[in-house]
Formats: structure tokens, sequence, C-alpha cells
């Protein structure tokens, strides 16, 4: 066992530096669709977690217990809602965009919008009420306060951003079942782990592995550096 | 003119066992353009409360309030924005903003959407002003609580609003911040276009700042007037409480050379206080200093003897409150009851009053 790991991580590094292209393409995929996906989602729930977390409205509660409840929803049901709503006959059949990296994104988009709004949600009701107020009183108008509160919970934001793309990039339920795990098409790290391990090929899959786990190390770092950097 | 009139306002809050807790009652009063009006009770009286809602931060339960003849109660978020860039609310524990010190204070103009090469000269003299030069860039979260202040002091400040609303803001400055908050204060209140509330639970702030002072107990005002008439005639017990009395006078100082002592000229008289002060002062004399003679006392040290008639005997248990007019002046003083029965006081009594210079306090 542990020379086959060994084993793994001598043909990822040959992989990567030989630039072999399907290795190559399948971290493009997985990259582009974990961050295209987390990054629309941030673009919509910043908004929609500092509305939540700023007013007070009628069923509040309610909403925030359903968010709570998304943020660790099953991503393999929500692949099979998302490939029940594109299949052929499904509502939006017509379409055309299963097994397509456009489904992935749009799969690990809703996986990934709960996340982030819940996080940015309980950042902005955790600053303090005094600091709200005193940049209400010193003449602040409505957007103007929200920039500068999104810029004050910007450590506990990204920390969100990390979590919602950890889970993204290491997803495999939704992608599978609405990607369909199509060679140098919508084949993903983690897919193609899944793939090479049924066939037996556990060199390519620790080898697939290791670079997954270096890569997420890597983007955590950069990300974690302007998380702290001030 | 009044800038401010507040009419009928109240305030309560929904408590979770559903009782209702009133904090504000039918509060009337109206506050003229240059005024420095200082709202004065004790902790848990509704001061902050009062104050938040004047700064639009909350609403009210009930009632209006003018601002410029204009109702600025129930307006939409936007035209609250409009009002409060007319107004400055310093709190008593500062609040400052996660980047540096310039960058605090400049918000309220960056946000008013002033130009960086416009604010920087101001911004730059107010940091001076309050003593953090050479600390601009330094991250304002950084400070100790005194600077901080000091930066909440110049934020507040530096957008030189028509409307200051000071909640408690002196209550825990050392004496370097005190003297600069005294500055400034000054400072606004040369300026007749500007308007300035204070909240304060000291009766001797409110008698240093106040052209009138508002007496909030309970949820209500009670009673509003100078600090002249406030401390020397509390309306009811539970103010007179609260205040305590005071023999309050202004007039002005002047050291006189030779004794090393002060003499305060008011209208036809002068008090010698062992202070030293130059210029338009207000003084007080606490009512157990002033004591009371039948006939002229000999061979007294106070320097400070007047003639003058009983207004008014007030039995208070063992104590009594006996009110002298000198002149044009009205002295209070508090006597034991059986120095009364002794003295024989009446109103109309001709009598002398005498106190220390080292009691005339001035501030």
């Amino acid at each position: 066992m542990f020379e086959e790991i060994i084993e793994g991580i001598l043909e990822a590094l040959h992989l990567i530096f030989t630039f072999d292209l399907e290795i190559w393409n399948v971290i493009g995929v997985s990259f582009r669709v974990s961050l295209t996906s987390t990054f629309l989602a941030a673009l919509f729930a910043l908004p929609i977690g500092s509305f939540i977390g700023l007013r007070t409205f009628r069923g509040k509660k309610e909403l925030t217990n359903l968010i709570n409840t998304f943020m660790g929803f099953p991503p393999v049901v929500m692949g099979l809602i998302i490939y029940l709503l594109l299949t052929r006959n499904g509502p939006l059949g017509s379409l055309g965009l299963l097994y397509s990296t456009t489904a992935m994104i749009v799969a690990q988009f809703f996986l990934a919008l709960p996340i982030i709004t819940g996080t940015t949600k309980a950042a902005i009701e955790s600053i303090e009420p005094d600091l709200k107020e005193t940049i209400l009183s010193l003449g602040a108008n409505e957007f103007q306060l929200w920039g500068e509160l999104i810029k004050h919970s910007k450590k506990s934001i990204i920390a969100g951003f990390l979590v919602a793309f950890g889970q993204a990039i290491s997803e495999v339920g939704a992608v599978m079942i609405v990607g369909g795990n199509l060679r140098w098409e919508t084949r993903t790290f983690t897919t193609a782990i899944v793939e090479q391990t049924r066939r037996g090929d556990f060199g390519m899959a620790i080898a697939l592995g290791t670079i997954l786990i270096v890569l997420a190390f890597i983007t955590n770092y950069f990300l974690t550096r302007m998380q702290t950097k001030d | 003119m009044s800038i401010l009139e507040i009419k009928n306002l109240s305030k309560s809050f929904d408590l979770k066992d559903k009782h209702e807790i009133n904090v504000l009652l039918d509060v009337n009063f109206s506050v003229q353009k240059g005024e420095c009006f200082v709202i004065i009770g004790p902790n848990g009286s509704g001061k902050t409360t009062l104050l938040r809602i004047l700064g639009l931060l909350e609403n009210p339960t009930g009632g209006t309030i003018f601002f410029n003849d204009k109702a600025i109660t129930g307006l939409s978020a936007k035209d609250k924005v409009k009002f409060r860039r007319k107004f400055s609310y310093v709190r008593q524990k500062p609040v400052v903003r996660n980047v540096s010190v310039f960058n605090n204070v400049a918000y309220g103009l960056k946000i008013r959407g002033m130009r960086y090469r416009d604010y920087t000269e101001k911004v730059n003299a107010i940091i001076e002003t309050v003593g953090l030069k050479g600390m601009e860039k330094k991250n304002a979260r950084a400070l100790s609580g005194g600077e901080m202040q000091r930066v909440a002091i110049a934020m507040n400040f530096v957008i030189s609003p028509e409307l200051y609303l000071l909640d408690e803001v002196s209550a825990n400055l050392d004496q370097l911040n005190h003297k600069l908050l005294d500055d400034f204060i000054i400072k606004i209140k040369q300026d007749k276009t500007k308007t300035i509330i204070i909240c304060t639970h000291d009766r001797f702030e409110a008698i240093k700042y106040a052209d009138r002072i508002g007496v909030l107990t309970n949820g209500t005002i009670s009673q509003i007037g100078t600090p002249e008439e406030v401390f020397t005639s509390p309306k009811d017990e539970f103010t007179a409480h609260f205040v305590g009395y005071e023999n309050i006078f202004t007039g002005i100082a002047r050291v006189d050379m030779e004794s090393g002592l002060t003499s305060i000229k008011m209208d036809d008289f002068c008090i010698v206080t062992s202070e030293h002060k130059e210029g338009p002062v207000k003084l007080y004399i606490h009512p157990e200093s002033i004591i009371i003679a039948k006939n002229p006392p000999e061979n007294v040290s106070s320097l400070n003897l007047f003639k003058g008639i009983v207004e008014e005997v007030r039995e208070l248990g063992n104590t009594c409150h006996v009110i002298i007019k000198c002149e044009s002046s009205t002295f209070l003083s508090t006597i034991t009851k059986v120095s009364l029965i002794k003295l024989d006081l009446h109103p109309n009594s001709e009598i002398y009053i005498n106190f220390k210079a080292t009691d005339v306090k001035c501030l």
C-alpha cells in the first residue's frame, strides 16, 4: 500500500511536469467549475446575506433556519434535483445543458449559495450595533453602511467563501450526476478519482488526489493571505 | 428662533414577557439656535434614549420632533440620512472603524462626497488639534481608550454639523482630554449658528456648559431653566435630591496682584475667590458654606460679607433653606432648625451673610 502511495505521488509529479494534457484538462475543468460557481454564489450571497443580517422582518427566523438547513444540503440530492430539471423531458430540458460544465456550475452554485449567505449574514449580525450606529450617525446612507460593514466582516466572509470553495472542489455526487464524468469535457478531479479507483488504477487515483490536495492548499493559502492582510 | 422642538415625545419598549416599559413619557422642550442645552438626569432616566431619538437612530413610540420647523419623525431611510448629515452624535463609549486614524476622521467628509484633496488639510488640522499628529497612519483600534475618544471627537466634529448631540462624552475622559473637549465646546458655543445638546449626570458639567438645563427624571422633563434657576430652586423633591442645591453666579474675574486673590465682578457687587481666574466665569457656592448673622459680624476672616433680606424660609425637617436677597442676587443658605429659631428668621428680616473665599468655586 505504502509503495502504491509513493508511486502515486511520483506519477503525479511526472504527469504535471510532462504536461500531460488530460491531467491539465481535469485541473482546468475542476477549477473553472468550482471557482466560477463559488464566485457567482458570492455575488448573490453577499447582498442577500447582508440584507437578512441588517434588516428585521417577519419570517426572518424561519428564513435563517432554512439557510442553515441548506448549508448542509446533501450534494447528491442537489445533483438529482438539477438533473431532473435539466433532463431532456424536464422543465428546462430544452436548454440542453445536461452533461455540461454549465450544469455543474449551476449545481455547485446552489450548494455554495447558502454557505456564503449564511456566513455573511452571521458576520454582519455579529458586528457590534454601536459601530453600525456610529457609521449611520456620521451620515452614511444604506449603501455606504453596507459597504463599510462588508469591509469590516471581510475575514468572516472570506472564510465562508473558503468553505464553499472547499466543498465545491471536493464535491463528487452532484458533478457526477449532472456532469456525467465525460472525458475531456466534464471530468473533474473527484469524478476522475472515482473512475480510476473503479478501474483499479490506484496509482493514477492517488496522483490525482495528491494534485487536488496540493492545489487546494495553494488556493487556500492565497485566499487566507487575502483574509489576514490588513 | 427654535431650531429643535420636541412635542409629546414618548418611547416604550416591549419586554419579552409582554410587559411594556416606558422610557420616555410626554417629553416636551425646545432648543434655540446657538444654544447649549444640557439634559441632566440620573442613570437610567432615559437620557441616552432621548438623544438616540434626536439623532434619528431610534424611532419614538409617539410625539413629534421638529428641526427648523420640519417634522423629522417617521422619515424614510433616505430622508433620515439627509437630516443625520446635519447632526453629529458622539457617544459615551467611543467607537472607531478598523482603519487608520486619518481614514476614521475623514470618513464623514468622504461619504458626503468630498474629494481627498479637498478634505486632507481639514482632517490633518483637526488631528493636530486633538493631539494625534504623527499617528495618522496608525490603526485607530490599536490606540488607547483616551486616544480613541479623541479620534471619535475629531471625526464627529470635523463635519461641522448644525446640531451637536453629546452623550456623556466626558464620563471617561482624563484631565487632558477633558480640557480638549472643553476647548471644543467653548469654540462651538462662540459660533452662534451651532447648537449643542449635552446629556450628563454630572451637575458641575451642566453648570459649566449650559445656557439652559432640562432635568430628566423617570422619563419626563421635570424642570427647564437656567443653571441658576434649576440649582437654587429645584421644582420638586426628586429634582432637588438629584441636582442638589448650589448658588450659581456669573461674572467677570480679575486677579488682584497684591493679594493674589481673584475678585469676580457681578452686576452690583464683587465676590472674592482664592482660585486664579481671568475673564467671564461661572461660580458656585455650596449653601452650607453661607453663614447667616443677625448683626454685622466682627473679627471674621471671611472676605465675602453682604447685607441682605430674608425672602423665604423653607423648613425641611432638621434643616432649613433660607433664601436671601442681596441687591439683585439671590443666595441660598442651609442652616439647622436650631439656628433658625436662635436667629429668629422670618421673611423680610434684615441679616448679614458671609462666606470664605476658599468656598467660592469657579468653573
